[in-house]
């Protein structure tokens, strides 16, 4: 099932050199975890939400968490589809997948060439990948917690503040994405010992729902009393986040039974 | 000037759009299927709130890439239009050896044209490609309406949304993504025409061509090889390394050149996806006959250069007199010569002598210089002269301005010419011909000169030895011609004097 | 952070899915990987309320694949009673997300089903439900929303709902209504109302406020029809 080591050292090489030495222990197969069981501690911290209204306060709390180093793989979903049949693409209720759900699996129960093992998981609703963490013991992040993990650069605390970090996250943002997917976890680790929060596949959160972006991004600033109830926003933190805008109008375009080819999950666990 | 001046009826005679639904819901209550295709103008009115839309002939909108324009709309009824436009993320070539990841409409930059006639109900579905990394949207500035579509049609990857519109107002209409952040996805290509045909049509034309400019953001400097990111601090700030037409550097250019024949009229329909930057719309050699001001009613006439602002358009139209090539800019000239917003229509046909006749003289002209100073500075230039013989006979700096053209013809030989003829300056036996101890070189200082600047094809014996290829002529200034023989004339052992610029000026004067 | 687990919804969707494949089998009864549909719920159900919960539900039609009345959660209404929404199955239902302290949209809201309800024919209007949902888990108690009836004199053609955090996640999401919690406690909300034919699927949806609920009140009508 597992492709071989071999072949996905040839995947990861293609991210480029230097993810290679978390692409060698990606496709080893081991997570450079610190607990172990492929998860690490996201110490309590704050979140800085992008968009605000007047009455919200300009940094929120997190508490600390646990957070999978890296999303979902293929293979992890089809244990999971395995287990849980009522999750096979033939049997689940469009209310919670969209047409598209496991659409690039070769089968029901096979990922095949254009899902491997080790790529990340997409096609998945919320739903869907509610369900699977909830049977693995774990649960979504929230977009507070996911947020506060991906603030994180590679080597400081604060991404936003260390040299060619944001243009990293900028540079694969705007190139097209890999066919197939890359092995996942074969980024480079930021400093909470993360992989690929930012560079891989777009991530569900339990509360995406909460994002409110109409579309009609120019008007968002003042979210429109007609469509939201709500006082007027205070505005953007800091509009040259374009990565941060794309993420919540990303949350802001699905709904919980949509599927999208680079929407995939990973879960977190409160201590 | 072009002397004949052939259209003056307003392109786009606004319609009284109160009064036209108003006919409308009269034909319709009273005509059944009749009324409706004998029904003018817009059609959203509602019958126990279902739009009349149902009862409409329905085409699918004919779309085109630039810089192709859709046939014009000849039917007299208004119709239901069906636009299907998808989005796809797209790698392409912005200039030579520069890529970028565009974000398009229909696969280009600009996104595909799209025309409709005014009054009629548009169906428009926004396919967002399952590939796409981002959501997207549609904000059409033809669109009567909250966000002109934009909110109704924020679509995820791999989804696809719908709305409905009833296109009012005649007239040439930017549209263009509307997602957060907003210039990013404009500047990644975001944008193209919709283009309202008034219900009479539009005055005939011979060719209708659609040019759009924008600007793109790169990471890198202009030219600066490779795929290049976008780069949000040179988008805050304004500074675009590329501003180009129709997405791309040269996109305009050689066969990719508008095409015309002497005679014909020519519609541009121009506009400017931006994000920021205004063009100053010009071409080079022509003057707009007329220019419908911002896309809009009022006719200009006459017209030099027009301003067309970042969601704007224009429409100008133009008879070509003559031949030759017309240079399309932004005549904001930086932007033109720097960053790419440039392009060309090729106009071919009989001259017309008349009109332009094409260079009749040129001689020597000394202006208005006092003769007090003409005199002074003609004195100086033959002092200069001699000083320069005097130096050239003087055998130590002779010897010194050598060594600085054989460290200079270096540089210019290891960038041009080591590929064939060899670092050690060997070539290549029976290919290419050496130049270390050739008796052909050192025959004829004035045959090298030739050689290196017009090129040399056919059979020539190097040391006894017969070579039959071909060398292209080099591009070089006359300094690099000058060095780099005097760099081959005194390497690898050979002494066969030095070339000095005035030698390269006379063989090129004599060789033209 | 979530104050339930969650299990509830989970077995919801085991109820649902095994719909989809093979409608003919009755949602409670267990397929042999999944658990009782109508059986889960915060606690662990006993054997005892199973068979009874798979008893009543044997005697009806399963649902479709696209009803929301898959949805088994238990609510409360104004007046302290439990209520699934199945149970409004065979009607139309108007069902819209709310909270009662909201100062702007949802009275708008509100007025605006009744000005829906109003463009009915009498006869027609009797038969519709508008069932409104509290996103206020803590504090729109069954007094609270009482207290909202009262405020809005809304007949006993609306109900008012309150439940426990993730049966509102789930239904909000069903629904597409995004919403969100502010400091003082006050909620951002799509302002969105759904029609529900007879079998609980979305006929139609409404967003925005102050609109032309004309298209929405001619599903209604359908509906009954």
């Amino acid at each position: 099932m597992r492709p071989t080591t071999a072949t996905a050292l040839v995947r990861c090489w293609l991210r480029g050199i230097g993810a290679a030495a978390g692409c060698a222990l990606a496709a080893a197969g081991w997570a450079e975890d610190r607990g172990g069981d492929g998860m690490v501690l996201i110490p309590a911290g704050e979140y800085r939400p992008l968009i605000r209204s007047k009455d919200e306060p300009e940094r929120v709390a997190v508490a600390a968490f646990r957070l999978d180093v890296r999303p979902v793989t293929n293979a992890e979903f089809l244990a999971f589809v395995r287990a849980h049949p009522q999750w096979r693409r033939s049997r689940v209720s469009r209310l919670f997948a969209d047409p598209g759900y496991l659409g690039d699996w070769a089968g029901e129960l096979e990922p095949g060439p254009r899902a491997p093992a080790d790529a990340p998981v997409v096609r998945v609703s919320w739903f869907a990948v509610r369900a699977f963490a909830q049977a693995a013991g774990k649960r979504l992040p929230t977009t507070a917690e996911w947020e506060r993990a991906a603030a994180a650069g590679f080597t400081q605390a604060d991404g936003a503040s260390e040299p060619g970090f944001q243009s990293t996250v900028l540079a694969w943002l705007t190139r097209p994405n890999p066919e197939p997917l890359p092995v996942a976890g074969s980024g480079r680790a930021n400093a909470f010992g993360a992989r690929d929060l930012l560079s891989l596949v777009w991530e569900w959160v339990d509360d995406f729902n909460t994002s409110m972006v109409t579309g009609e991004s120019r008007a968002d600033s003042g979210l429109e009393r007609t469509l939201f109830c709500g006082a007027g926003a205070a505005g953007a933190r800091d509009p040259s986040d374009f990565p941060a805008f794309i993420r919540a109008g990303f949350r802001s375009s699905v709904r919980a039974n949509y599927t999208v080819p680079n929407l995939g999950f990973r879960c977190a666990q409160t201590p | 000037m072009t002397p004949v001046k052939k259209h003056f009826t307003p392109l786009m005679q606004k319609y009284p759009a109160v009064r036209s639904r108003i006919v409308a819901l009269a034909l319709l209550v009273s005509g059944g299927a009749a009324g409706v295709l004998a029904a003018e103008g817009p059609l959203l009115a509602k019958s126990n709130g279902r739009p009349l839309a149902a009862d409409l002939p329905v085409e699918v909108a004919v779309l085109t890439e630039a810089p192709n324009v859709p046939p014009p709309i000849t039917r007299r009824h208004v119709a239901k239009v069906i636009v299907n436009l998808e989005v796809r993320e797209v790698v392409k070539r912005l200039a030579d050896g520069v890529e970028y990841t565009f974000w398009t409409y229909g696969g280009n930059v600009p996104g595909s044209f799209i025309r409709v006639r005014e009054g009629d109900f548009v169906e428009f579905h926004l396919n967002n490609h399952p590939t796409s990394k981002v959501p997207h949207n549609i904000d059409l500035h033809a669109v009567t309406g909250p966000g002109g579509g934009a909110a109704s049609s924020f679509t995820a990857p791999g989804h696809s949304s719908r709305f409905s519109f009833t296109a009012l107002n005649p007239g040439l209409y930017i549209y263009h993504c509307a997602t957060a952040p907003v210039p990013m996805h404009i500047a990644n290509g975001m944008y193209g025409m919709i283009l309202v045909d008034p219900k009479d049509g539009l005055p005939k034309v011979d060719r209708e061509f659609y040019v759009m400019q924008g600007e793109v953001y790169t990471g890198g400097r202009h030219g600066e090889q490779g795929l290049q990111n976008f780069d949000p601090m040179k988008a805050e700030d304004e500074r675009p390394p590329y501003v180009v037409f129709n997405g791309s550097v040269g996109s305009l250019v050689g066969d990719k050149a508008l095409q015309a024949k002497v005679g014909e009229t020519i519609r541009i329909y121009f506009g400017v996806g931006g994000p920021n930057v205004t063009s100053s719309f010009h071409i080079i050699g022509e003057i707009f006959d007329t220019v419908y001001v911002e896309g809009g009613t009022v006719a200009q006439h006459h017209v030099q250069t027009t301003m067309v602002p970042a969601g704007g358009s224009t429409a100008v139209e133009f008879k070509v007199d003559v031949p030759g090539t017309f240079i399309l800019v932004d005549h904001s000239l930086s932007r033109a010569f720097n960053k790419g917003a440039l392009g060309m229509l090729k106009v071919t046909g009989p001259d017309s002598q008349l009109i332009y006749s094409g260079k009749e003289v040129d001689e020597v002209y000394i202006g208005q210089a006092s003769d007090a100073g003409f005199a002074a500075s003609k004195r100086e230039s033959e002092l200069m002269l001699q000083k320069e013989k005097a130096m050239a006979s003087n055998p130590q700096i002779a010897s010194i301005t050598k060594e600085i053209q054989v460290e200079r013809g270096k540089k210019v030989f290891l960038t041009s010419c080591f590929a064939c003829h060899m670092a050690n300056g060997e070539g290549l036996p029976a290919v290419f011909p050496p130049l270390a101890g050739s008796d052909f070189l050192k025959a004829d200082k004035d045959r090298a000169i030739k050689i290196v600047t017009k090129g040399l094809s056919g059979p020539v014996t190097v040391n006894g030895k017969l070579f039959n290829n071909m060398m292209p002529p080099q591009e070089f200034s006359d300094d690099q011609v000058a060095d780099v023989l005097t760099f081959v004339m005194n390497t690898w052992g050979n002494d066969f004097g030095t070339v000095n610029v005035n030698d390269v000026k006379r063989v090129r004067a004599q060789n033209k | 952070m979530k104050t339930t687990t969650g299990i509830l919804i989970f077995s919801f969707l085991a109820a649902a899915s095994a719909q989809a494949v093979a409608p003919a089998t009755p949602p409670c009864c267990p397929a042999p990987e999944s658990k009782p549909a109508c059986c889960a719920g915060p606690k662990p159900a006993t054997a005892a309320t199973a068979a009874a919960c798979c008893e009543e539900l044997k005697s009806a039609t399963p649902f479709t694949g696209q009803s929301l009345y898959l949805l088994d959660a238990k609510w409360t209404d104004d007046a302290g009673r439990t209520v699934t929404l199945g149970s409004l199955r065979g009607r139309p239902v108007i069902l819209a997300l709310f909270f009662a302290s909201c100062e702007y949209a949802c009275p708008v809201l509100v007025s605006d089903i009744q000005r829906l309800r109003k463009t009915l024919p009498e006869s027609l209007r009797s038969q519709v439900q508008v069932v409104l949902v509290s996103f206020d888990v803590a504090r729109d108690t069954p007094a609270a929303l009482a207290a909202f009836r009262a405020r809005q004199g809304l007949d006993a053609g609306w109900t008012l709902l309150r439940g426990e955090a993730v049966p509102v996640q789930d239904l909000a999401m069903l629904l597409g209504v995004k919403y969100k919690q502010d400091a003082r406690g006050q909620f951002s909300h799509s302002n969105v109302f759904t029609v529900l034919n007879a079998e609980g699927e979305i006929a139609h949806q409404h967003a925005g406020l102050m609109g032309d609920v004309s298209e929405a009140a001619k599903v209604v009508a359908a509906v009954i029809k």
